[in-house]
């Protein structure tokens, strides 16, 4: 048995540990990545031209082809990324060994440990019950306790409103930030999704993670069964062998819909299982980004 | 329909198991929290309408299920005539027509008649509270039935108390007195129920089919109910024994006969080793197996020497099938009696052949003959006590003495017969004195038509023109026979007086010759009877002894002398005809008793004939006379219609088509058919709604 599968996970308590695991997966799977790290790194050399900065100009190059080449880098600057949690009621619905908000809070973690640890800046925003409770973008490694800190003491309940956490986003984020939203994005309204990927319009880099439970995906059940809505009140009778097929053909649509757009706004998009590895969710949304630079 | 376990149906109470199970089922769903609500609503929505028609089609097809397994296991039978009552459009006035044909005695162990006396009570039992209806049993002369009623008591004794005939039944017409019997009913409704076996003797279908008047007047064909109670058999094997031919054996004596009878095979198998009786009585007198084809004949002789003379009733049997009736055929046999005769020769003579009595004597006592010849000249011969015998010749014979006569008057009196042929020696007037109360009629002269030595005797000489052929005497010299009587040449011959019309009891002349003169004259005489023959019976008249109808002529005289040749005509009875009886005139009648000892109505006719029955059984038919004595001379036979015995049956598709297809609303058959298999219907039904079932449950 792996120390990465949901099982095992479920049963290290408390998000730093989890996260911590997921972590040491995500490195020990990187050293055979080509990507190389997101930091100020050189990256190749340029012919000198006029108006180029001087003091990137390589004299260990002139002293040996008797040319001038400028250096250049990959990034200038430093990395904000924040994580959108969704800590709606109906992220702590489970099937299996960890609920939808577990494996948010999880991913979150282990992303901060990576961001952290190679000096980019790292902030939370968590949706709870219509409202937010945001830990600011910061690099320094004491500012990784506060945010497991945070995703440790995160509970679900609430209404889902991605349409809010958007708004809320844009206010107070700074432009070119890295946002990635951790959701089951069950937000019945329609726009509420768009203006999440509005935020990508608005020169943020938007990842989302989609969280879906394997109940949710082959609607597993048999007897009639009382459905009651974990955000609301409703509730229905309904025999689960008579709607099955409408509902995976529903549900399937929904996730189609969701892909589809995300793809459209260029944002990535993960659908992420409760059941499956988490080292391997971000190594494969890692890898693509990777890809994609 | 009827159920062979009707206790079943308590189990489709069971049937209402799924409504009671959706009103009264309370099991809680569990509860169960769920994330995206909206899609479970959404397909419940969008699948809502589909599953109330999938609830509806299941909650049909468990029912379907829950009836359908206890009416399979209360064996439901399908009655064809309960349906063809209800197709009907309303009430219909119904004329039962039950075959009481000889075939319905077919018999397998229960006989067809009983099982359509089964199927006409059922139809009375299926028809509608409403329904007038009239029963006619259907025979060979069948009579228009009841007005259409509702005393169903009524009709059910008609059908009990009814019973098979030996005839055929003559459905084709019965139909039809039915239908018309029907439109006395003001019912627009009409229906026809036929129980028979259909066989094909038993329908004229070239006849049109019956029709009642409709409501505007025209003709219409009514509902036809086909009950076919054979309709369980392939088909109905039967033998039968045909007809039957009785002629005398002479070769084999005196009373020997030879019975020749044909057997046919109306069936589809060979018969073999049949059996073949005569019986007379509880004696068997001989036997023999006969092997007939498949719908093939066979032709059967035996022959029988019976130990003494009378009338002798008897039968032919079969070894019985399933219609026995026809495998036996009775008879009525005069066997003639040992008869004594004295033959008083006149002109006697040491050579033999001219000796007067030596052609008679040949004839009388010729192997086969029953005659016992005793040959005396006359004056020994007539003073013979003649009550020792029963027929006496005179032979060219002077004519008796005065007390000779007397006796030989008395001797006639009381029953004797008396043969006189003339010759040389019979003087006319001594005859006419003397025996002139028993001649026939009065002697006149001898006539001669040639010389017997002359050249041309043979032309001149007369022959017999006129010969009573309808008499007894002369009914074996038809046709080819009749050139030995014609033949004969006569040189002379008595020619006698005209008839005298005082004399009691008259003559009548039986044959005369080319001149018209008698030949043979006969007369009764008191008990016994007289014959003249006019010529002589050796050569010197005549030479009618030399010729081949010699022989059989004199043993017929001695026969018809002494009365064992019947004059009666042969009585062919054939059951549902009427007989006619002709008694001579000494006889009576005054009853015929049938073989089952029930007595025939007797009607007499103006020709002293009388016409009996007509006969219902085949059998002996025993006659009786004065005081209720038996004159068995007069039994008779009756024999069954050889047709009856085929038992070839109609197809339905044909009765069908002739009665028109629109109009024959079912065929049913007597109850040991196995029923239509309504009950595995009912289960391929249950099993095919189980599978849907679980089809649908599945989806």
């Amino acid at each position: 048995m792996s120390l990465l599968d949901a099982q095992t996970l479920s049963r290290l308590q408390g998000v730093k540990l989890r996260a911590r695991a997921v972590m040491e997966g995500v490195l020990s799977g990187l050293h055979k990545s080509p990507h190389q790290g997101q930091s100020v790194e050189f990256a190749e050399h340029k012919e000198y031209a006029p108006g180029d900065e001087l003091r990137h100009l390589d004299w260990k190059a002139y002293g040996k082809f008797d040319k001038y080449y400028v250096k250049r880098f990959e990034h200038e600057t430093n990395l904000r990324a924040v994580m959108v949690v969704d800590a709606s009621a109906s992220m702590g619905y489970r099937s299996g060994a960890l609920s939808k908000l577990e494996v948010a809070t999880t991913l979150a973690g282990a992303l901060s440990y990576l961001l952290v640890r190679q000096q980019d800046a790292a902030g939370l925003s968590l949706m709870v019950g219509g409202a937010f409770r945001d830990v600011p973008p910061r690099a320094s490694a004491g500012h990784l306790n506060v945010l497991l800190d945070a995703l440790e003491h995160a509970s679900a309940e609430g209404p889902t409103d991605l349409g809010s956490a958007a708004d809320h986003l844009a206010e107070v984020l700074p432009r070119r930030s890295t946002v990635i939203v951790l959701s089951d994005l069950l937000d019945e309204r329609q726009e509420a999704l768009k203006r999440v990927l509005a935020l990508r319009q608005r020169k943020n880099d938007v990842a989302v993670f989609h969280l879906v439970d394997p109940a949710e995906l082959t609607f597993p059940f048999d007897d009639p069964t009382l459905f009651l809505d974990m955000e609301g009140e409703g509730r229905i009778e309904v025999n689960p062998r008579e709607i099955k097929q409408s509902y995976l053909e529903e549900f399937g649509a929904f996730l189609a819909d969701v892909k589809a757009r995300c793809a459209e706004a260029d944002v990535d998009y993960e659908l992420v299982r409760t059941d499956e590895r988490l080292d391997d969710v971000l190594l494969r949304f890692l890898s693509r980004r990777g890809r994609r630079r | 329909m009827t159920f062979g376990n009707p206790w079943f149906l308590l189990g489709a109470l069971g049937a209402f198991i799924p409504l009671l199970v959706h009103l009264f089922d309370r099991r809680r769903p569990r509860p169960h929290p769920f994330g995206p609500m909206a899609f479970v609503l959404r397909s419940q929505k969008r699948t809502a309408s589909r599953l109330k028609l999938k609830r509806l089609l299941l909650y049909a097809l468990r029912t379907l299920i829950l009836l359908a397994i206890p009416f399979a296991l209360a064996k439901p039978e399908w009655r064809n005539d309960a349906q063809a009552a209800t197709v009907t459009h309303g009430p219909a006035a119904t004329a039962i027509i039950l075959d009481a044909s000889l075939s319905m005695r077919w018999s397998d162990g229960t006989p067809l008649f009983e099982q359509g006396r089964d199927e006409a009570r059922d139809a009375l039992k299926d028809l509608l509270p409403e329904e007038p209806a009239t029963v006619l049993v259907c025979t060979d002369t069948p009579a228009p039935p009841p007005t259409p009623g509702f005393d169903r008591a009524r009709l059910r004794a008609l059908v009990d108390e009814a019973r098979p005939t030996y005839a055929g039944a003559d459905l084709s017409r019965c139909l039809e007195l039915a239908a018309r019997t029907l439109e006395e009913s003001p019912l627009a409704g009409k229906r026809l129920v036929v129980v028979s076996d259909m066989t094909a003797s038993a329908f004229r279908l070239e006849s049109p089919p019956p029709t009642v008047k409709g409501p505007t007047g025209t003709p219409v064909k009514p509902e036809v109910v086909l009950r076919d109670v054979a309709r369980s058999r392939e088909a109905l094997d039967n033998h039968a024994l045909v007809d039957l031919k009785v002629e005398p054996a002479l070769q084999a004596g005196p009373r020997a006969f030879q019975f020749t009878f044909t057997v046919r095979n109306f069936g589809m198998k060979p018969v073999k080793d049949l059996e073949a009786l005569v019986r007379v009585g509880e004696a068997t007198l001989a036997k023999g197996f006969v092997d007939v084809p498949a719908g093939g004949t066979t032709q059967k002789a035996l022959t029988v020497r019976f130990p003494q003379g009378g009338t002798v009733a008897g039968a032919v049997t079969l070894a019985p099938d399933a219609l026995g009736e026809d495998d036996r055929r009775a008879f009525v046999l005069p066997v003639p009696r040992a008869l004594k005769a004295l033959v008083v020769n006149g002109a006697p003579h040491a050579t033999r052949y001219r000796d007067e009595a030596f052609f008679v004597d040949a004839a009388l006592t010729s192997p086969g003959s029953p005659v016992e010849a005793v040959v005396r000249d006359a004056e020994v011969g007539l003073r013979e006590d003649f009550s020792a015998y029963d027929l006496v010749l005179l032979l060219n014979v002077a004519a008796p003495t005065e007390d000779e006569a007397q006796k030989l008057t008395a001797f006639v009196q009381a029953g004797g017969g008396l043969f006189i042929s003339m010759g040389d020696r019979v003087d006319p007037e001594a005859y006419n004195q003397r025996l002139g109360a028993l001649l026939p009629r009065a002697l006149r002269l001898v006539r001669t038509s040639a010389e017997r030595e002359s050249p041309d005797a043979d032309t001149k000489a007369t022959r017999l023109a006129q010969v009573k052929q309808e008499h007894p005497l002369f009914a074996p010299f038809t046709g080819s026979a009749e050139e030995g009587l014609v033949g004969a040449r006569f040189y002379r011959y008595m020619l006698l007086e005209a008839d005298n019309p005082a004399a009691a009891g008259g003559s009548q002349v039986l044959a005369t010759y080319e001149d018209g003169a008698p030949a043979v004259a006969v007369a009764r005489k008191g008990k016994g009877r007289v014959a003249l023959f006019t010529s002589t019976v050796d050569r010197d008249w005549s030479d009618f002894s030399i010729r081949t109808s010699f022989l059989p002529l004199m043993q017929r005289f001695a026969a018809y002398l002494t009365g064992s040749l019947d004059e009666h005509e042969a009585v062919h009875a054939r059951v549902g005809e009427a007989v006619t009886l002709r008694p001579d005139g000494a006889q009576k009648v005054t009853a015929v008793r049938a073989p089952d000892g029930s007595e025939l109505p007797l009607k007499a006719q103006p020709d002293s004939s009388f016409v009996v029955g007509p006969v219902r059984e085949p059998g002996v038919y025993r006659v009786l006379g004065a005081d209720s004595k038996p004159v068995p001379a007069l039994d008779f036979a009756a024999t069954l219609d050889p047709a009856e015995s085929d038992l070839t049956r109609v197809p339905p598709e044909t009765l069908t088509a002739y009665f028109g297809e629109d109009t024959v609303k079912a065929s049913t058959g007597d109850t040991n058919k196995p029923a239509v298999p309504l009950w595995t219907w009912l289960i391929l039904t249950a099993c095919l709604a189980f599978f849907l079932e679980g089809t649908l449950l599945r989806k």
